[in-house]
């Protein structure tokens, strides 16, 4: 009993260690620049972070149940320009339709939601490998933006569409007279976090979504519909990709060909470092965040520090290793456990 | 010990000296001694549970005993490990055979030893030729070029034993060989077994079909509760003489009052369901209230009958109603909807999602009714059924949020209970209900399965613990080869264990023939 108490005791902190590494972070930073603690550097870093969080978001679901979707970054470039083309004049790259905006916001998030579907249909009906057809996707949605742009950056949008990336909701008034604006965009990350967390521990999908990744035949033999699950986890997935496109157009008030390439791997780091397991059925939304934010916290602060960028590339890989690290950590642990207890409840069948 | 003379023992190749091994709250194995001579067949026999694969994972040092020693041909040990086991000669074939399967039967053969030719590129003639050489001279003839899959079982099964003794064994252990074979790849098998006999080489023969023991066997340990019952010749002994060494003697675990009680409306019929290579002409009733056993062997059809009810398995052509109404269900959804709940037998792999705490493992079929405004699931109302299961099964956690994978085998069977409990299901089908739990564990999951009984579910308990059969059912079906053989309904003179065992085993003699 004592033995299985300090295991549960491990497990509590391997599950929240990422809250003192934003810690350490957050205090380690401070001391090396001033600035860092500053409330506009504060804010600044949700901004920069929002549309890798809306991307960590979607990845995790299809994480959880365990698969893996590498396309999202691909649907977030896809859907933004997609988006730029039906809005923009034709003298900034775009198609000179001059979409409503709300329209052609909605045309985005059907179009990340069908690519989504495609994804999860190969994947559950079709039975193939979840990797394979997301990279597949990952190309090929990548050279259908290329295609449709081609090749050209759409942009000046209108102010609605921009509004997500680039508006603010309120202004705090500051001591000093001066206005601390927040922006829509990091209020928009944690609501969707909350949203994500919310779906993932308080709604039947959710916990059946656990319940695949953690252990599909069981799942199944409890009556759960495993492929719609997973299904449906790809269509959250590839609906937040569209909704970090619109953002990430919105904040940089352009849409280029190449938005989101090569986002896939901070997308891995951030949520795996968060927590979500690779092996499927562990981690919770709240700790994906606690990545995204530490992802954010580093960026900004060697930024700070005016690290060579080279350097930050460096650091991110080691984020990355040491996040792999732990999940590998937990899974062997885990694994250590279960067979100990099927051996002690099972003496007999080998 | 008691040595008998047989035709080509000589000396001893194992001698296994009080073995002894306990699991926490089972004493698994208790000074038990098995020798097998050189060029020796040596059946080792017991029910489920007996311990003997408890023995064999002793031997191959898989699990350190706490008792006893092992002696291999010479060399003795009081701790072993795997590499220890095989260095010995010791070899395991199990009954799914696992090689290589997409190579051939060459590169299996070869394998780790291929030859190479001057630059270093493998020299196929080379290995095709030494290969079917190699074989050749055990007596064995295969297409070298095939590959592993797509042999026979037989054939596989005697690939397996020819890469044991390429390594040097000199005593190999066969797990069940023949569960899944036709007789003609047994005859094949046993005629290739007794080659390698007049050789020298030693088997250590696991069977639960004892027409065979007494066809390939020269001498047999029985087992039964981690003890030594008895090692005889085969000659020796007759199939009721045998069943009863396994059976022994002892009391039934549990008796259910209310066994041979009437029972309620008709609750499932099942008529002439028919799966081409599973099972034949399945006609039976299940009223409320009854529990109705099924035993069988592996291969029997009894576990693909359960799974093609509750819609993990294929079904298969045949009508079945449940509650009076025709039973349509093709998945486990549709099967919890239509009143039909099923307890699988492998519990790690179908029973529980064992990363997830207790709360969610009892409420994944019924969540969609726990889903309030928002499609939130209502906790506190979750919380206050789920506590109520545990409650009355009597399911011993710190919390409903433990992960049940840390839960006791027992706890975790009670677990798979509350989850189909909460389905209220018009049938019950229970897949080895005890298998992996502790004596304890075992009373209860009984008395719960009484209760729920006594509730009016119609329960199927699929087994081959026939003497807990006998104490939980009102009747008992034994299956044989795809067909119901034989009904022995509870406290009738004639359903004896003996007479259902041999039932099982296809036998038609009766004990005290």
């Amino acid at each position: 009993m004592g033995n299985l108490k300090s295991g549960n005791l491990f497990i509590l902190l391997v599950e929240n260690l990422i809250w003192v590494l934003v810690l350490v972070a957050v205090v380690i930073f401070s001391m090396m620049s001033d600035n860092f603690l500053s409330m506009y550097n504060l804010v600044n870093i949700f901004v920069r972070v929002a549309a890798l969080g809306l991307l960590v978001i979607g990845q995790s679901f299809t994480l959880i149940t365990g698969n893996f979707d590498l396309s999202s970054e691909s649907t977030m470039g896809l859907t933004a320009m997609v988006g730029g083309l039906l809005i923009a004049a034709a003298s900034t790259g775009g198609l000179d339709w001059k979409v409503n905006p709300l329209i052609a916001i909605a045309v985005m998030l059907v179009l990340g939601c069908l690519i989504g579907l495609i994804n999860g249909i190969l994947i559950t009906r079709l039975m193939m490998n979840n990797l394979i057809v997301t990279v597949a996707m990952l190309l090929i949605l990548r050279g259908v933006t290329y295609v449709i742009s081609p090749g050209q950056s759409t942009s000046f949008f209108p102010e609605l569409f921009n509004f997500l990336g680039s508006g603010f909701v309120y202004r705090i008034p500051l001591a000093n007279g001066r206005y601390l604006p927040i922006p829509a965009a990091a209020i928009f990350l944690v609501l969707m976090f909350i949203v994500g967390h919310v779906v993932a521990r308080y709604r039947r999908f959710g916990r059946n979504m656990y319940a695949v990744g953690s252990n599909r035949a069981a799942a199944e033999a409890a009556g759960i519909d495993s492929q719609r699950v997973i299904l449906a986890a790809y269509i959250v997935s590839g609906l937040f990709a569209a909704l970090a496109g619109l953002l990430e157009a919105g904040r940089m008030d352009s849409a280029t060909p190449r938005m989101g390439a090569g986002m896939i791997f901070s997308v891995q780091a951030a949520a795996v470092i968060g927590g979500i397991s690779l092996f499927g059925g562990r981690g919770t939304m709240i700790g994906a965040f606690g990545g995204v934010l530490l992802w954010g916290i580093l960026d900004t602060g060697l930024n700070i520090l005016q690290v060579s960028p080279f350097w930050v590339e460096v650091s991110r890989g080691l984020l990355l290793l040491f996040a792999v690290f732990l999940d590998a950590t937990k899974a062997r642990y885990l694994q250590r456990v279960a067979i100990r207890s099927a051996l002690i409840g099972n003496p007999i069948g080998l | 010990m008691n040595e008998t003379k047989t035709s080509t023992a000589t000396k001893p190749i194992l001698e296994m000296l009080g073995i002894g091994k306990v699991f926490p709250g089972v004493q698994a194995l208790e000074a038990v001694d098995l020798t097998v001579m050189a060029g020796e067949i040596h059946g080792l026999l017991g029910k489920n549970g007996a311990g003997k694969s408890t023995l064999m994972a002793a031997l191959m040092g898989i699990l350190p005993v706490d008792a006893g020693s092992i002696t291999i041909d010479g060399d003795t040990f009081t701790s072993m490990n795997p590499r220890d086991a095989l260095g010995a000669g010791v070899a395991y074939v199990p009954q799914r055979i696992n090689m290589m399967n997409p190579l051939t039967v060459a590169e299996n053969v070869l394998a780790g030893m291929m030859p190479v030719n001057t630059v270093g590129f493998v020299a196929w003639g080379e290995v095709y030729g030494e290969a079917e050489q190699r074989l050749k001279q055990l007596g064995l003839v295969l297409d070298v070029r095939a590959r592993v899959e797509g042999l026979s079982v037989a054939d596989q099964t005697m690939l397996a034993i020819a890469k044991a003794l390429f390594s040097n064994a000199k005593l190999i252990i066969l797990d069940e060989p023949t569960a899944t074979l036709p007789r003609p790849g047994v005859d094949r098998l046993f005629d290739f077994v007794r080659s390698l006999k007049t050789h020298g080489v030693a088997f250590i023969y696991i069977s639960h079909h004892l027409e065979e023991v007494f066809e390939i066997c020269d001498r047999v340990t029985v087992l039964r509760n981690g003890r030594l019952v008895e090692t005889r010749d085969v000659q020796d002994l007759d199939t009721p003489t045998l069943i009863r060494l396994m059976v022994g003697e002892d009391v039934k675990e549990f008796e259910r009052e209310q066994a041979g009680a009437v029972h309620g409306d008709e609750v499932m019929v099942v008529s002439n369901l028919v799966r081409r290579g599973h099972y034949e002409e399945i006609s039976f009733t299940l009223h409320r209230g009854e529990v109705l056993g099924l035993a069988g062997l592996e291969g029997s059809g009894a576990a693909s009958l359960a799974k093609g009810l509750f819609g993990l398995e294929r079904r298969g052509q045949g009508a079945v109603q449940v509650a009076g109404r025709a039973y349509t269900a093709d998945t486990p959804d549709e099967a919890f909807a239509q009143g039909v709940a099923y307890l699988p037998q492998d519990r790690y792999l179908y029973g529980i999602v064992g990363a997830r705490p207790v709360r969610e493992n009892v409420t994944y079929p019924i969540l969609k009714r726990l889903v309030r405004g928002l499609g939130l699931i209502n906790r506190s109302e979750e919380r206050i059924l789920v506590q109520n299961y545990v409650d009355q099964l009597g399911i011993v956690t710190p919390s409903q949020e433990q992960a049940v994978s840390l839960l006791s085998g027992g706890n975790q069977q009670k677990v798979v209970f509350a989850k189909l409990a909460t389905t209220t299901p018009h049938v019950l089908i229970l897949h080895e209900p005890t298998q992996g739990v502790d004596v304890h564990a075992k009373v209860d999951i009984y008395r719960i399965v009484s209760e729920l009984a006594a509730q009016g579910v119609g329960i199927l308990i699929i087994s081959s613990e026939v003497r807990e059969l006998l104490g939980v059912c009102d009747s008992i079906l034994v299956m044989y080869r795809g067909r119901i053989t034989a009904c022995f309904p509870s406290g009738a003179p004639a359903s004896t264990p003996e007479s259902i065992l041999l039932a099982i085993e296809g036998g038609t003699v009766h004990v005290g023939q």
